[in-house]
This record gives structure tokens, C-alpha cells and sequence, in this order.
């Protein structure tokens, strides 16, 4: 890709979000803006592949459809404390080295049902590196936080209401 | 300065002045106005234009950045305001950012503040319940304090006179520990908060109720609010943003513009008031003197009358400020009182529960007023228990929604998208009385000033024994009453939160008969000084359970009522 053709005048959007792209988007950077994480273009590739594996795309959008790995890395690098944005960087980097060991192929080279299969032993609390830990856990929250509070889930899949008028505490269920 | 131009002057002077823009002081303002004194309201922060400044009112959960979230940059700003529950992206920019505004905690004091036309009027949660003469007489009863000089006939009309125009929603539920008012229909209970109170009234043979809880929405609006130019609540649930539809009572959307309309309003946001300047000839306060915010320019502004509604804490320091010959000590402290006997609300427990039963239900759409309220039922005829006083708790319940979050995948995206309904989850939280005490102050640190040369003001006051048992007490009630009612799962939260995220601090410049033992008179004037008036929390002899905000406002609509006689017969 030319550098100065990609320069960008639109936001990205993460789950309906506006988010500020880099200034230059060459390859081996990021495509957004941070201002504490540093991350380069494999590390958010791989961030990705994570998110859709958590929230795939099927007959409805997934994580990479809704930019939720930006969401992550926006959060990321906003709202949490610098010890957990170190913790969340050497957790990322040790994904593949987790995903050699199961599979003898990286984490980039699994197939969706390896990459799955990976994702639920750390949901089992299954013995790993702290830093796995703390990565995952941040990850799989803010993810799940990116998709339920997006544009498309809350007016697409759901109604989200902004002014409900009424309440009724008798509502009968079915 | 300007000081000695004689028409500069002119346009200083006013017949009145209010000092803060907030629920207080918006109430005096729209009185004095009506009345037709010309009134100047100072207030420390920016202006907050109904509906046009309230940046984020419209916006969707997605169109916020952090999706509510405070990030962690602001939040290490206002470490504080931080604690307080509302401090979230949507309304973060009403709160004070802690590191411009320091003070001093000589004992840990969270001090949630709003500086802005409005105050904490737009933040508040609303919550409004009239005190009784359980209340009015609990000093003289119990033996601390001093006595109250007023009762519950005196404010009564003011009450009814201030819930007009403000619009409380609530029901007549008949209880002498928790007077009726002149309400708008009341939000009702849900399934699980009206099975509760059933088994109170069961249970302790109607000395327990729970009532929905009233509070300052326009369920069904009357005339007068039409007037206002606000309509009926839609139950959006994002009052702290400002709401567009005026659906709460804030000085924003009610008062300020009420006392505007009549021609008589000054309003000058960016005007730090430094301190109420004193006549030692007259014998009268002559005017305040403002720090221009943005300029750190002094100017003094002039009126006949001065009302100090600055918030409790904040009125005490300028107050304090306000030195002279005649009172080297603050204004009207001849007594040595002023700063002391300040307290507030023990919301120290929560308890949470679950009940199995009820699932044939669920509530649909937001109910405005949160829930239920337990009125204080301790100590209420009698003293019969190891503590004065006693507490009143918020109870609600809520059905759950489950999701089972280790799932991945299709299975994790279906769980999502289709949560199962739990079971409901119930909550309460306390609200006591603490007593105010010699030893509680808010007193200047004159070495150490803001920058607008302001001095920093030293708080130190906390919970002592009697709030402990108290605590105790509340936890162990509750925890009888949920189990009778067959709740599972009864988790207590003692964690203990530092006083003032209560955010009902009060006291200091408190009301009394005797001028040895009190600061204001029961019109809320100052012994010292009759034309300076306080009307705020600072006034407060006791604390009392309920929420305080509507008692300010009759305090105020009343002592404007007597202020404007008392001119019109020229005493002041
Ligand atoms: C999140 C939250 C929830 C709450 N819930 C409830 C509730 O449910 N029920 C209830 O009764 N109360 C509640 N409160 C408390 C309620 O907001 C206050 O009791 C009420 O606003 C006090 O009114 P006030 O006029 O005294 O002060 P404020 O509304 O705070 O107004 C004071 C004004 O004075 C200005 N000021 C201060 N110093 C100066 C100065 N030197 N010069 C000029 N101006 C100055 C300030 O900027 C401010 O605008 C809540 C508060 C918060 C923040
Ligand atoms: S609940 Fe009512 S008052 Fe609050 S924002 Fe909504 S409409 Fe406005």
C-alpha cells in the first residue's frame, strides 16, 4: 500500500464508535490512533482473529465486521491502568506461543474450531501465564462490552430504547 | 477596581443578591424575582442553558467513546467526584475536577460538587420526602444540638407551596413519620417491591412500610409546569444529563427560567463570591465581593438583601470569609459557632438479595423514581434502642437478566443476544441520621488559598460510635426483614465510604432560638445580621433521614417571603 494514498480523512468506526486513524498507516502500524499502547500491524491482526474468534461473524455480524478488536485496543489504552496495558501486550505476544504448543502451528494458522478450542481452556481455569490471563480476561470483557453496547446490536438485533415513556411493574412474562 | 465610578456602582447595585445558582439558590431567586426585586445571582461556575448546554442528553450508549466509562486520565483528575456513582462519561462534566478545586480532609470527606448555573440540581437524584415533627423535635428530644426553632406547621404550606410548582410524584400513604404532600401521581411499586411491603405490613404489624419513593418528576404535568415550558417524564432514566423534556425538577429547567421571565433576573455565572461585605455604620451587610473567574478581577456588587446559597460547606467558607472589624471571626460568629456542628448521612450498608418467586413478572420501561422507600421506623415514638435516632432505607427490586459469559463463539454470541430472565435481585441501601456535634467543623486555612485566592477550607468530621451501632442496627433489620420475606442469597455491604458521598452534608450556620447558640433565627436570618440569609444545608440544626434537598426549598421560599415583608415594613 502507497503511505500517502492511505492517508485517511474518515473515522474508523469500532462498534459504532468513531475512532481517529493513525496518521500514516504504514505497514507494521497500528490503524488507530493510541496514545499509551504501542502496537504494530501483526499485533492487531492477531487481536482480530482473537475477537472473531470469541464473536464470530454467521448469519449475523461478528467481532471483525464491528472493528470490537479497535474497541479493545481503545479502552485498552484509555481506561486501564498501566500495569494491566503491559499485562494485556505480553499476554497478546504469548498467544501464539499457547497456540504452538496445542497445535504445533500459530494462533494465525489455526483453524476457527482450534482457535476456539484454545480460547475455552482459558475460560477453564486451566493453569497459563498471568499475563494470558489478564489479557484474555480484558479482552473477552471489552469485546463482549463492544458488541452488546454497538450501533448494530443495539438497533439492528435489538431495540435499545433512549425513551422508553412508560414502566410497568407487572409486565407478565410470555 | 472599578469602585469609584458612582455609575459603575449604580449598575452594581441590586435589591437583592443571591449567591449560588443551585436548588437553593434557584428557589430564592425565582421568589425574589416574582416579587419584583431586582436580583443578581452570582455563581462560581459556567453557564448551563436548559436543554442547549446539555451536550450529551440525546446520545446513545454506542455514541459515547468509552460506552460510559470515565477514562483513566480523568478519573486520576477527580479522584472524588470519582467515588460518586453519576461521575460517568455522560455527565462528568458537571462535577468539579478535584485537583482545581483542592480542600483540605482533615479527616476523609468525599466533597461531591457541581459548579456550574444549577449546581447539583442537575445531578441529583431527585429524591424528595418531607420531614416530620419527629424530625423537627428529635434535638430537643434526644438531648443534642440544640432545638429546632421551627415545627412541622411552620414549613408545612412551604412544602406544599414549593411541591406545586416543582412537581413531586408520590402517593398519600397516610404515615405521620413521613408527611404527605401536595403530589402528582405517584410511580407504583413493581411486582417484588409491592410483595415486600406486604410482608412488612404483615410481619411488624404496621410499624414498617415501604412507599414508592417520591420524587421530582413530572408523572402527569399540571398547568403550572406546561408553564414552566416542561412536559411529562419519559422514563429515560439519563436525568443527570439534563433532560430536554424538563422531566425533573432542576434550577435549570424550572426556577432559573421562571425568575428570568419576569425581568428581574441578573444572572452572572464565572463570579466566585468572595466574601459579604459588612457596614460596621449600618450595622447591615452592604453588598459581596466577587472574583471574576476568569479575569481574577475584584468587583463588589451591592443589594438591601442577601441570600447565601452557596451549598452547605461552601456558604460556611464565605461566611468564614467575610471578616471585618465588627466580626473578625466570619460573619455573625460572635458565638464561636460558625463551621461547627456540621454532619451528614451514614449511607455506609447496602444489602443485596434474590427472590424465586414473582416470575411470572418482569418491569418493562424505567421507572423515574428508583423504587421504594422504608421511612425510618427506629426510635420513632420512643428511644428503644442502643442508638439515637435512627435510618431510612431505599429498597428495590429488579429482574435479572443471565447470561452465561464462559461460553465462546455462536454459543457466546447466542447467549448474548438472548439472555434468559433470572431471578429478580433485590437491593437497599441506608440513609441515617448523624448528629451534629461541637467537635465536627469546616473551619479556613488562611496559609493555603485557591487560585482565586479563596482559602482552602479545612473539613474534619466522621462517623463516631453512635453511627456504628446504627449501622449495625440497619443491617441486621434488614436482614430479619429479607429473610422473613423469603429472600436468598442476603449479602450485607459494610464497606465503609468515607462521609460526603452522601452528598448531603449540612450544617454549620445552623438555626436556634438563642443568638449564644445558633447562628440563624427561625426565618433563617442571621442573629448578627438580619439582611444576610442562609437557606441552604449549611442551616440544618439536625439531619434528620430524608433527603434534604426539598427542605432547602421551602426554607427558602419561606425566609424570601419574610425577608420581602420585612423590607416592605422597612426593617431591613
Ligand atoms: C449524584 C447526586 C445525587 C443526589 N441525590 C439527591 C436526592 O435524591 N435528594 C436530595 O434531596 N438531594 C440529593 N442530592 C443533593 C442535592 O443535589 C443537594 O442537596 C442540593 O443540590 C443542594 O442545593 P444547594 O443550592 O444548597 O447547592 P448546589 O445545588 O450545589 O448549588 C450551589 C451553587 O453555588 C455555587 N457556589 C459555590 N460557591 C460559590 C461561591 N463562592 N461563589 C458563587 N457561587 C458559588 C456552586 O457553583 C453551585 O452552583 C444529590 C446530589 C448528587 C450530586
Ligand atoms: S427520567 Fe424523566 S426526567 Fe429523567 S431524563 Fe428521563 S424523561 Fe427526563
Amino acid at each position: 500500500m502507497k503511505r500517502r494514498s492511505a492517508i485517511k480523512n474518515l473515522l474508523i468506526i469500532a462498534g459504532g464508535i468513531a475512532i481517529l486513524p493513525a496518521c500514516s498507516t504504514e505497514n507494521g502500524k497500528a490503524s488507530i490512533q493510541l496514545s499509551n499502547l504501542s502496537i504494530n500491524g501483526d499485533q492487531e491482526a492477531l487481536l482480530a482473529e482473537i475477537a472473531e474468534a470469541i464473536i464470530p461473524a454467521g448469519d449475523t455480524q461478528g467481532a471483525k465486521d464491528l472493528n470490537l478488536h479497535l474497541f479493545v485496543l481503545k479502552m485498552v489504552d484509555d481506561c486501564h491502568p498501566e500495569e494491566e496495558q503491559k499485562q494485556f501486550l505480553k499476554g497478546l505476544d504469548q498467544f501464539n506461543d499457547l497456540s504452538n504448543q496445542k497445535f504445533s502451528k500459530t494462533f494465525m494458522k489455526a483453524d476457527i474450531k482450534e482457535r476456539q478450542e484454545l480460547l475455552a481452556t482459558l475460560d477453564a481455569t486451566q493453569p497459563h501465564s498471568q499475563d494470558v490471563e489478564a489479557f484474555y480476561k480484558i479482552t473477552k470483557r471489552r469485546v463482549i462490552q463492544g458488541f452488546l453496547n454497538s450501533k448494530y446490536v443495539m438497533t439492528d438485533l435489538k431495540q435499545y430504547e433512549l425513551i422508553p415513556g412508560r414502566y410497568n411493574g407487572y409486565f407478565p412474562v410470555n | 477596581m472599578s469602585n469609584l465610578n458612582i455609575d459603575s456602582v449604580k449598575a452594581r447595585t441590586f435589591d437583592a443578591i443571591v449567591i449560588g445558582s443551585g436548588i437553593s439558590g434557584g428557589w430564592a431567586a425565582k421568589e425574589l424575582t416574582e416579587k419584583g426585586l431586582k436580583t443578581l445571582v452570582l455563581e462560581r461556575g459556567k453557564d448551563v442553558k436548559h436543554v442547549v448546554d446539555y451536550p450529551t442528553t440525546n446520545m446513545y450508549p454506542y455514541e459515547f467513546d468509552h460506552r460510559g466509562e470515565v477514562p483513566l486520565a480523568i478519573q486520576q483528575a477527580a479522584p472524588i467526584a470519582n467515588r460518586c456513582y453519576a461521575f460517568r462519561e455522560d455527565a462528568m462534566h458537571f462535577f468539579v475536577k478535584d485537583k482545581e478545586h483542592p480542600y483540605i480532609q482533615e479527616k476523609p470527606f468525599d466533597w461531591i460538587r457541581g459548579y456550574q448555573v444549577g449546581g447539583k440540581s442537575l445531578l441529583w437524584a431527585r429524591q424528595t420526602q418531607r420531614w416530620s415533627d419527629f424530625d423537627f423535635e428529635g434535638p430537643g428530644r434526644d438531648g443534642f444540638a440544640v432545638d429546632w426553632p421551627i415545627r412541622y406547621k411552620d414549613i408545612a404550606p412551604w412544602y406544599t407551596y414549593v411541591e406545586k410548582f416543582a412537581g413531586i410524584a408520590g402517593n398519600k400513604d397516610g404515615l405521620k413519620e413521613l408527611p404527605d404532600g401536595d403530589f402528582l401521581p405517584g410511580y407504583p411499586l413493581n411486582a417484588v417491591e409491592d410483595y415486600f411491603k406486604q410482608v412488612l405490613s404483615t410481619r411488624y404489624g404496621g410499624s414498617r412500610h415501604v412507599v414508592s419513593a417520591r420524587c421530582a418528576h413530572l408523572s402527569k404535568p399540571n398547568q403550572i409546569h406546561i408553564d414552566q415550558g416542561r412536559v411529562q417524564c419519559q422514563n429515560r432514566i439519563l436525568c443527570q444529563r439534563g433532560c430536554p423534556f424538563g422531566g425533573y425538577f432542576s434550577s435549570n429547567s424550572s426556577t432559573l427560567p421562571w425568575a428570568e421571565k419576569t425581568g428581574n433576573l441578573t444572572l452572572r455565572p464565572f463570579s466566585v463570591v468572595h466574601s459579604v461585605l459588612y457596614d460596621e455604620e449600618k450595622g447591615k451587610a452592604t453588598g459581596v465581593k466577587v472574583i471574576d473567574a476568569n479575569t481574577k478581577e475584584e468587583i463588589d456588587f451591592y443589594a438591601k438583601v442577601i441570600f447565601v446559597n452557596a451549598a452547605a460547606l461552601n456558604t460556611n467558607l464565605i461566611l468564614l470569609n467575610s471578616v471585618s472589624n465588627r466580626f473578625p471571626n466570619g460573619l455573625g460568629n460572635d458565638n464561636g459557632l460558625l463551621g461547627k456542628f456540621v454532619a451528614f448521612h451514614n449511607y455506609s450498608a447496602r444489602i443485596s438479595a434474590e427472590y424465586d418467586g414473582l416470575k411470572e413478572y418482569k418491569t418493562d420501561g424505567r421507572n423515574p423514581a428508583g423504587g421504594g422507600y422504608i421511612p425510618r421506623f427506629r426510635n420513632i415514638l420512643k428511644q428503644e434502642t442502643n442508638f439515637l435516632r435512627g435510618y431510612a432505607a431505599g429498597f428495590s427490586a429488579h429482574r435479572s437478566m443471565d447470561r452465561d459469559l464462559s461460553k465462546i463463539g455462536n454459543d457466546l454470541k447466542n447467549e448474548l443476544l438472548n439472555p434468559v430472565l433470572g431471578p429478580w435481585r433485590v437491593g437497599s441501601h441506608m440513609m441515617g441520621e448523624t448528629i451534629p456535634k461541637e467537635e465536627s467543623y469546616v473551619a479556613l486555612e488562611t496559609n493555603k488559598q485557591d487560585e482565586w485566592g479563596m482559602p482552602l477550607l479545612k473539613i474534619s468530621m466522621d462517623y463516631d460510635d453512635n453511627d456504628v451501632k446504627m449501622k449495625a442496627d440497619y443491617i441486621e433489620q434488614l436482614t430479619e426483614m429479607f429473610t422473613e420475606a423469603g429472600f436468598t442469597n442476603i449479602t450485607p455491604n459494610t464497606a465503609s465510604q468515607a462521609p460526603g458521598l452522601d452528598i448531603h452534608e449540612m450544617g454549620g450556620v445552623r438555626m436556634g432560638n438563642d443568638p449564644k447558640t445558633s447562628l440563624l433565627n427561625k426565618w433563617n436570618q442571621l442573629h448578627q445580621c438580619s439582611n444576610v440569609f442562609v437557606t441552604d444545608g449549611a442551616c440544618m440544626t439536625s439531619t434528620s433521614t430524608q433527603n434534604p434537598s426539598l427542605t432547602y426549598m421551602a426554607f427558602a421560599a419561606r425566609s424570601v417571603d419574610y425577608a420581602v415583608n420585612e423590607m416592605k415594613k422597612n426593617n431591613l
